[in-house]
């Protein structure tokens, strides 16, 4: 009896985190990357000038994008060694599930990046955040969900060629543009006290991308796997 | 399918990559209790031929079909490196449905790694690591086997274990298809022998008692009319 589309979400996701926990490559270099981001924008910054509410959303969207993007090519170059991923074709379970356990696997590892990255940025740009957290971690989850689906799938077809972790950045840029704009301004809305029906807007943009790209990578990835 | 089906049917497959034709008009089927050999030089189109068995690529004209039950070793182990051997046949079980300890353990025990079941993969020999490949490909318990050189990287008790499942295959109804250029280990086991030459599978012939010498002259003569 062959795994149900979450059986094989779940045994994909796990067996990744397994080997990340093991390995913890894309882990250190997304840390210590994101420290190095809050620190140059900290330090950057000319606070006669710019206030921390102004540098503080894009600060913490640049570090949280960029860092998500050192893990998430590693999700199928982990599939290429020994060609595993011939090993997941063959099975008999469902491909989208192979496609969800990445895309799980990717959440979970970018979740640990930016809860271990948000209080380093409350400290560096002296933001308070506890009494704003559920929106921020709201708009944090509506945002990573669009780029870690899309990235994932980017990186399942990039991943074969020659210059794979400068592909993925180069394709998955123009895709990023519309959720990360997105959660720059709500975040910035957020951190600001501003009213919801303010930036109500681009919360309809970045569910509206959610569906959309959620739904068209997971129709998309069988052809992507496909020789 | 039943037992009078054939496991396995290729009819006209052909495959190209770009404008070079790897594979061409290929068409041959297995049944219960076969064991195909298919040999030919490098670059014959072995390797591609089982990939497009497997499925694990399209052909670009004709059809395989196969049993639902298959297990395929190719020249890439398809293991993680960074899991030990128990937790890839744990890992793979899961996608199989095959959750019991015990099983995994007898098929550990099976292809001689039990001892070493809790080391990673990344510290085995290239003869292990072929091992554990057999062990993941036998997983299933599958009716149809696609072996790419297996013998590689194996001693002589690995090549006997590998000629008991062929002979275990052949009793049991199953069906076996694999390369090799080791042809004495596993000729008196083949039922048929498969020549291929530049794409094309130029004949399928029943072994009957030939030797690993007669099979080499034989498949030396279909080339040189090629």
């Amino acid at each position: 009896m062959s795994s149900s589309l979450w059986g094989t979400a779940f045994a994909v996701a796990a067996k990744d985190l397994k080997i990340e926990w093991r390995t913890k490559t894309a882990f250190a270099s997304s840390l210590v990357f994101a420290v190095l981001v809050l620190a140059i924008f900290y330090f950057s910054r000319d606070s006669t000038v710019v206030s921390e509410l102004d540098i503080a959303p894009a600060a913490i969207w640049v570090t949280f994008t960029f860092a998500a993007m050192l893990g998430l090519n590693r999700a199928f170059l982990l599939e290429q060694e020994n060609r595993a991923i011939d090993g997941l074709l063959l099975s008999p379970v469902p491909r989208t599930g192979i496609f969800v356990g990445k895309i799980l696997g990717n959440l979970a590892f970018v979740a640990v990046v930016e809860l271990v990255s948000l209080p380093l940025f409350s400290l560096f740009f002296n933001v308070p955040i506890l009494h704003v957290l559920p929106s921020l971690l709201g708009v944090a989850a509506m945002a990573t969900i669009a780029f870690v689906t899309v990235g994932t799938l980017l990186s399942a077809m990039v991943v074969r060629t020659r210059f794979a972790e400068l592909m993925l950045p180069i394709l998955l840029l123009p895709f990023l543009v519309p959720p990360i704009i997105g959660a720059v301004q709500i975040t910035a809305g957020i951190l600001a006290g501003r009213p919801m029906s303010e930036f109500a807007g681009w919360l309809k943009l970045l569910g509206a991308f959610d569906i959309a790209f959620v739904t068209a990578c997971l129709l998309l990835f069988e052809a992507t796997v496909e020789e | 399918m039943t037992r009078s089906e054939p496991l396995l049917a290729v009819a006209d497959v052909s495959r190209r990559f770009g404008y070079r034709k790897v594979i061409e008009q290929v068409s041959f089927e297995v049944g219960g209790g076969d064991v195909l050999l298919l040999i030919g030089h490098n670059g014959a189109g072995k390797t591609t031929l089982i990939r497009l068995l497997a499925g694990l690529l399209s052909p670009n004209e004709g059809t395989v079909s196969r049993c639902d039950s298959f297990g395929v070793v190719t020249h890439d182990s398809m293991l993680y490196d960074s899991l030990s051997a128990r937790e890839n046949l744990q890992f793979y079980g899961r996608l199989y449905g095959r959750h019991d300890a015990d099983k995994l353990d007898d098929l550990l025990r099976r292809v001689g790694l039990h001892e070493h079941a809790d080391r990673h993969v990344i510290t085995y020999s290239r003869g292990m690591v072929q091992r554990l490949a057999l062990a993941r490909a036998l997983l299933p318990d599958p009716d149809l086997l696609l072996l790419d050189e297996p013998l590689t990287g194996l001693d002589d008790s690995a090549s006997g274990m590998v000629r008991e499942i062929l002979s275990e295959f052949r009793t049991r109804n199953r069906a076996v298809v694999l390369t090799t250029h080791q042809l004495a280990d596993v000729v008196d086991l083949a039922t048929d022998v498969g020549y291929m030459v530049a794409g094309k599978l130029t004949a399928i012939e029943p072994v009957e008692g030939r030797d690993a010498r007669a099979v080499t002259m034989r498949y030396r003569e279909l080339a040189s009319n090629v």
